[in-house]
């Protein structure tokens, strides 16, 4: 016999609302179908009224998470439209700003895996490493979630000394080989939980166009970092994580590998960041009519952003968001499919979604 | 590819499902799509953004009419953002049936129009 079970949209597995509505036959889910739109604030709808000064704080609290990413997709959207070009110096920063949210996103969602997986401790430990992370990012800007670092023509704010930053980077390399991969990896818990469940395979990431670690751990490889390079990563030598096996134990040892990554793109920036300006002053700046679209890899993959403008406005004519876990959660269904519903907690969490992003 | 971030094609009169076709064809992937509402009664402006290797390939179509053809069966990762704009521009995707997405049932459609109701 069918039956429904809700999860949501308030639910311990669930950092914030949404549901996942799933039809079982005994343990086993059948089918499921999500429902959004818990944090719909209108934001888009929003920008449309603010200025190219307003709109940028506007768009930082699309996320609690990489908000950063957001600016900075924002102003290299805005960049192209008025024609202005961020110093060198200000594209590194954007760099170490990027790496450094990607790792505190990385650390948190393997603590929060670990929490669903039934293993506090670990859970404790990533969450004491990302405090690292986060410190490094408060010393940066004065602020631990929204760093208002992105501006039109490059960052607010200098990184002094930036070779300092790199004991953190050796910290955090040397917890992640010595105890979280490991215990990932290797830990009957870590493995029982996630090896072969709620896998993705190759045709269907490809299908659903899933981006980011979720479509990398089906096989996908594509990076926007190296495929489409912005910022300074045109610079930097990296490795891009592939996984296919598309279970959830994927898409961890992708996001555990792509920290590591972090950490030697941070190394290169941190060592090789040029002296100079890091931005382009207060300048008169003028918008040109037209559609510019920007695109980052967030640490949940592709971030897209269109801005449209009007010569002569002082705010823009449209601002259109599509964040990467509006990519990948529709996929979360065929993740569901087939699984024990006591796996779906996990499975969901794999994607690593952030329902605010998705909603905006 | 132009300044803008994006290499712009003419469509011609195609349609935006001979696009789409041709664009599964070349193993390009389905970015997004945008919804422009144009001033006054000049309609809508839907702009679909593939990826191909890395390249952003956009295609704009302009709607007189509150309605175009879904892509849905030929791709479905247009899914959600069809849903989405048929909520917030109130267009009709023929060819397919919705549930709600970011409303609730029974909510009106065209929450990002600048004139409720048009």
């Amino acid at each position: 016999m069918s039956y429904k079970i809700p999860m949501g949209p308030y639910h311990p597995a669930l950092e914030e609302p949404y549901k996942l509505d799933m039809i079982c036959d005994g343990e086993t889910v059948s089918d499921a179908k999500l429902h959004i739109g818990f944090n719909f604030r209108g934001i888009e709808h929003l920008a449309e009224t603010r200025n190219y000064i307003q709109v940028i704080a506007l768009m930082e609290r699309v996320c609690g998470i990489c908000s950063n990413i957001h600016t900075l997709t924002l102003c290299q959207a805005m960049e192209k439209l008025t024609g202005v070009e961020p110093p060198p110096r200000a594209l590194y920063i954007r760099v170490v700003m990027a790496e450094l949210e990607r790792l505190h996103s990385h650390v948190l969602w393997a603590g929060i895996a670990a929490k669903l997986m039934g293993f506090k401790t670990m859970f404790m430990t990533c969450f004491a490493l990302r405090e690292k992370v986060m410190d490094v990012l408060q010393a940066i800007s004065g602020n631990r979630v929204n760093y208002s670092m992105n501006r039109i023509g490059g960052v607010n704010r200098d990184i002094e000394d930036p070779l300092a930053l790199l004991g953190m980077v050796d910290l955090l390399e040397r917890e992640m080989i010595r105890t979280i991969i490991p215990i990932f990896t290797t830990s009957t818990t870590a493995t029982l939980r996630c090896a072969g469940i709620g896998i993705l395979a190759n045709e269907k990431a490809v299908s659903c166009g899933v981006v980011g670690p979720t479509a990398r751990a089906s096989g996908v490889g594509q990076d926007l970092r190296r495929a489409a390079p912005y910022a300074a990563y045109s610079e930097m030598e990296f490795d891009v994580p592939v996984e296919k096996a598309g279970d959830v134990r994927a898409r961890l040892l992708v996001r555990a590998l792509e920290i590591m990554e972090s950490c030697r793109i941070l190394r290169q920036a941190l060592t090789k960041m040029p002296p100079g300006e890091f931005n382009t002053g207060d300048g008169k700046i003028v918008f040109s009519t037209g559609t510019a679209i920007s695109r980052v890899e967030a640490p949940r993959g592709e971030v897209v952003y269109s801005v449209s403008w009007k010569e002569n406005s002082r705010n823009p004519a449209r601002v259109h968001v599509r964040t990467p876990t509006f990519q990948n959660m529709p996929a979360i269904r065929w993740m569901v499919i087939g699984a024990r519903l006591a796996d779906t907690p996990l499975i969901q969490a794999s994607i690593d979604p952030c329902y605010s992003c998705t909603d905006r | 590819m132009d300044s803008s971030g994006v290499q712009w094609f003419d469509v011609g009169d195609q349609s935006v499902r001979e696009v789409a076709t041709a664009m599964k064809a070349r193993c390009a992937r389905f970015v997004t799509i945008t919804a422009t509402e144009l001033p006054g009664n000049e309609g809508l402006r839907l702009e679909y953004l593939w990826d191909l290797d890395g390249q952003l390939l956009g295609f704009s179509f302009h709607l007189e009419t509150n309605s175009v053809e879904s892509i849905f069966d030929i791709c479905e990762a247009t899914d959600w953002i069809e849903r989405e704009i048929h909520e917030g521009f109130a267009v009709d995707f023929i060819g397919r049936e919705y549930e709600p997405l970011l409303l609730r049932e029974g909510n009106n459609l065209g929450v990002n129009l600048r004139e409720e109701g048009r």
